[in-house]
């Protein structure tokens, strides 16, 4: 199909909607509105494969949701990427990013022996050795390998045999997610992560699957064919369990927390309450709002590549925007539950100089305090 | 610009735990990613570049079973125009004057202006057969080559010195130049490039139609081989260094010392 | 047989390393020490070395100038074969790796590069080297030959405890035959300053939000300079522009494998882990005993790094006699 045709660019109205609502277009020069055009009038996506800002697009879809004719100008700059990537004109980041994925089942390019070390010491059923399960947790490459985000699926996995849910992990044998590198532009890679994964869902025996980031549970969701699975994020399953009854929170958290929205929970996939109800159901909280929140929330800049990308932009990042307005409303926590969210805030805590004022933690974290676990 | 490159399939070994195999002479390479050893990247990444600018051809070679042909594959898709194999049973243990026996044996016949390899291997970092392959061709030779810029008949070339300094040379063609890594940045290789070239021939070759006997290869052929192999002694994560901060120091200062850095 | 290695007027510390294993190897062999000194107006290097081993052949001609591998191999392939020494020593260094190779195959000699050890067992020369980054070691068993050659790894040997054996100098002729002018030298290239690219840096010292500000960066800039290294840092510090972003680590910055890392007041990041984390020493000051970059560092001090620094600074300084 031809790359016009394929986005649709001639019903373009140029209303400049995408553009008026990409959180990156304050500060670096990606203007998806003038690309569109530009191709158009171009004929072929070659007129602007010259665009660093290409790489600056965190996929955060805000311009798709806007769009008053329902075009996809977020497809538009994966298709764009995919271009560059077959091409092989790549930033060098990326390169390391893609080839570690490819090699290593992560992007970050670590072992994928050592993917399951985050689980030391737990009890945790690993499927593929051990025999099948009801959920799948599908813990993901960060929280696998971040130090600072591998107490999350500790703390899920406690809590899930606190409540009693039967369920295993893939261990070694999970690869990356895939969705970004496919928003990386590497469609060719990313059916690979997705046909090896699959098969892995398929003979785990599980009818559930359980993230722990947004990002696998978009992609898992939408476009991985998974006929016959239920795809969850955690905050659904977990918000269901407390609902039930079946988690015992007896621990005060005394703290004033404000909840930033992922762009890949909240407003591309719509859920907003599990979220908070998890929040709400924790004793001594206090939750607040961002102005931006839910379908407005202010995008990380974390995704669609930007782990591996530093941006063209100048001046305030949207991390560092977040974590100022949290301050000034008095929070002390920013409750997130994305893994890139978390880190992404963290880095704006650091260099607003605030992260002994306002600390940033994933949901789990809190509830870990909530059910009195050392958070470890 | 008829160009030759030289390349070789070596395990990942970052961030892996190594273990000794039961002969003791090799390493357990069962859970290993292999891949294109990194200095070839760079030199094929050269070699397609020489081929954009100044026009001909670009031949991948490599020594090794039917799993190497991985890395040709990404040669092909980088770029290379040809891709070649040599293979036989009693090659396997050749050191790397082995190989570059093997490399000789075909490459003679072979038109070439350039020659290209690594500096070295990930796997032995033995640094060998580039400059052996050059002497047994009798072709002159660079190494550490850091920029190239190809005549008709001679090519400039720079080579890494220590201590970020660099040499200016000029070599007649035809000529084998070793790439440091660095020289360029090698473009993407997309799964979709490697599928457009998996249809591709890779020319075979073994023994006898390589042109050589059994005792120029494998470990009869070979000068140097592992005796045995071991880890080196190490302690468990970091080592906290205590005491006065003149204490420290001089321990700091004695590890620099022992690096050579001082 | 030991080659000597100098540039532009200077002996260079490797050929001193040699001759101290030199002179080790030579006495449990029995056997005589020669240093071999190619090049011009190399007089009062040859006085120098001369001190230090039994014989010191030297060849003074224009075409031996500056470093080529070409009339080098020639030469030394005529000395080889008229001396007959059972070894031959070459740093394993640019000179060394565009030389040995070559000069081994031409003569049919057995070659270990990179050798960090040589021992003496039942007679025969083991060398030891390293494979896979420095994760394994091996003992090497190089064919039995009247010669064989070792590339020597910089550093290996500490280059003390030489002793005066004060042998003769040799003035050796050699008649060249060949035209070299299809390998020809031009000049040396001295580092670009200002241009900095880390990932080719040997050497680095990396600064975290723990340097505190761009004005405290003198600190890391001294010690960058002492070991011959340069200064690089994780995204904070880039992102407040202490440093420009070329000289950000990290996964969205720059991936580095230096032979040192130093890491001060870098808490560890993993984004910034991942572009640092193959480094082949890592020592790592941080206030922070939990800090994560412990977990990958090979050398940690907790400490204040306004504290520590200067008295490594300090040591250094004495050491090198600055």
């Amino acid at each position: 199909m031809d790359f016009l045709e394929k986005y649709e660019l001639s019903a373009c109205l140029q209303c400049g909607k995408c553009t008026g609502g990409c959180p990156v277009a304050l500060r670096a020069p990606l203007n998806i509105r003038s690309l569109m055009r530009e191709v158009l009038l171009g004929g072929e996506p070659e007129s602007v494969l010259e665009h660093p800002e290409l790489w600056d697009c965190t996929t955060c879809a805000t311009c798709t949701l806007r769009c008053p004719r329902g075009l996809n100008p977020s497809e538009f700059i994966v298709g764009l990427r995919a271009e560059l990537i077959e091409g092989g004109r790549v930033p060098k980041t990326i390169i390391d990013a893609l080839e570690g994925t490819y090699k290593h089942g992560n992007p970050w390019g670590r072992a994928r022996q050592k993917r399951i070390e985050w689980k030391e010491g737990l009890e945790v059923k690993i499927i593929p050795d051990e025999g099948e399960a009801e959920w799948l947790y599908f813990i993901g490459c960060a929280p696998s390998y971040d130090p600072r985000l591998q107490g999350v699926p500790r703390t899920l996995c406690r809590m899930l045999d606190a409540a009693g849910v039967s369920f295993g992990i893939l261990g070694t044998k999970e690869s990356c997610c895939g969705n970004e590198i496919r928003r990386m532009g590497e469609e060719g890679l990313f059916e690979e992560l997705m046909e090896e994964n699959t098969s892995h869902f398929r003979s785990s025996g599980a009818t559930n699957i359980v993230t722990t980031s947004p990002h696998c549970f978009n992609v898992f969701g939408n476009e991985y064919d998974l006929n016959g699975f239920q795809v969850y994020h955690y905050t659904q399953l977990l918000s269901g369990l407390i609902k039930e009854g079946k988690v015992d929170l007896p621990h005060t958290v005394q703290k004033k927390v404000v909840y930033h929205d992922p762009c890949f929970l909240g407003k591309q996939n719509g859920v907003f309450d599990p979220p908070r109800e998890v929040l709400r159901a924790i004793p001594g909280i206090e939750l607040i709002e961002f102005e931006r929140s839910r379908e407005r929330s202010l995008c990380c800049e974390g995704g669609g590549g930007r782990m591996w990308v530093e941006g063209t932009g100048e001046g305030e990042r949207n991390s560092e925007i977040r974590v100022r307005d949290a301050h000034a409303m008095g929070a002390d926590v920013i409750a997130t539950a994305c893994p890139f969210c978390l880190l992404t805030l963290e880095d704006g805590a650091k260099t607003t100089g605030l992260e002994e004022q306002v600390f940033i933690k994933d949901i789990l974290e809190l509830v870990a305090e909530a059910m009195g676990f050392d958070h470890e | 610009m008829d160009v030759i490159v030289c390349i070789k399939r070596v395990p990942e070994v970052a961030e892996v735990d190594l273990q000794v195999d039961p002969t003791g002479k090799g390493i357990k390479e069962g859970d290993l990613v292999f891949s294109l050893n990194d200095w070839d990247n760079y030199a094929v990444e050269e070699a397609v570049r020489i081929k954009e600018k100044h026009g001909g051809t670009v031949t991948a070679i490599t020594v090794g079973p039917e799993e190497s042909e991985d890395v040709l594959r990404r040669a092909l898709a980088l770029g290379a125009d040809e891709a070649v194999r040599v293979t036989d049973q009693k090659m396997h243990g050749s050191d790397g004057y082995a190989i570059a026996k093997i490399l000789a044996a075909v490459i003679k016949d072979m038109p070439y202006d350039v020659i290209l390899t690594g500096v070295q291997a990930d796997d032995d970092g033995y640094g060998q057969v580039g400059a052996t392959l050059a002497e047994l061709l009798g072709i002159p030779h660079a190494t550490l080559v850091t920029a190239m810029e190809i005549g008709e008949k001679r090519a400039k070339v720079h080579r890494e010195l220590e201590g970020g300094m660099e040499e200016a040379l000029e070599c007649a063609l035809p000529a084998l130049f070793t790439i440091q890594s660095g020289i360029n940045e090698p473009r993407y290789v997309s799964i979709m490039g490697i599928r457009k070239v998996a249809k591709k021939e890779i020319k075979v070759l073994d023994l006898t139609t390589a042109g050589l006997s059994p005792e120029d290869v494998g470990t009869a052929g070979s000068m140097s081989l592992i005796e045995r192999i071991f880890p080196p002694p190490v302690g468990e994560g970091a080592e906290m260094l205590t005491g006065s901060p003149d204490a420290v120091a001089t321990t700091v200062t004695d590890i620099f010392v022992k690096g050579g850095v001082i | 047989m030991v080659l000597m290695e100098h540039r532009q007027g200077e002996l260079r510390e490797i050929s001193l390393e040699m001759l101290a294993k030199g002179q080790e190897l030579a006495e449990k062999q029995q056997a005589e020490l020669t240093a071999v000194l190619l090049g011009t107006g190399v007089d009062s290097l040859a006085a120098d070395i001369k001190r230090l081993c039994h014989r010191t052949l030297v060849l003074e001609d224009e075409r031996l100038t500056h470093f080529n591998s070409e009339p080098y191999q020639d030469v030394l392939a005529a000395l080889i074969e008229e001396r007959k020494p059972s070894l031959v020593l070459i740093g394993h260094t640019a000179f060394g790796m565009d030389l040995a190779p070559a000069l081994a195959t031409a003569g049919g000699i057995p070659l270990a590069t990179d050798c960090y050890e040589i021992e003496v067992k039942d007679d025969a020369i083991v060398p030891y080297r390293q494979m896979y980054g420095g994760k394994m070691c091996t003992e090497v068993h190089l064919r039995e030959a009247p010669c064989t050659m070792i590339t020597v790894r910089s550093g290996s040997f500490p280059a003390e405890g030489l002793r005066e054996i004060n042998g003769a100098i040799e003035a050796v002729p050699f008649a060249f035959e060949k035209d070299y002018s299809y390998k020809k030298f031009i000049q040396y290239l001295e580092a670009v300053v200002g241009e900095v690219d880390i990932t080719q840096a040997d050497i680095i010292v990396s600064v975290g939000r723990g340097i505190g500000g761009p004005e405290h960066l003198p600190v890391a800039e001294e010690l960058a300079d002492l070991l011959g290294g340069v200064v690089a840092c994780s995204r904070p510090v880039a992102d407040k522009q202490w440093l420009p972003k070329e000289r950000q680590v990290g996964t969205s910055g720059k991936t580095v494998k230096p032979k040192f890392y130093v890491a001060l007041g870098i808490s560890g990041a993993f984004q910034h882990l991942a572009g640092m984390q193959n480094a082949t020493t890592i020592i790592a000051i941080n206030k922070d005993a939990k800090a994560p970059i412990f977990g990958v560092a090979d050398y940690g001090i907790v400490d204040d790094l306004f504290k520590a620094v200067p008295a490594i600074v300090e040591k250094l300084r004495e050491r090198k006699g600055t």
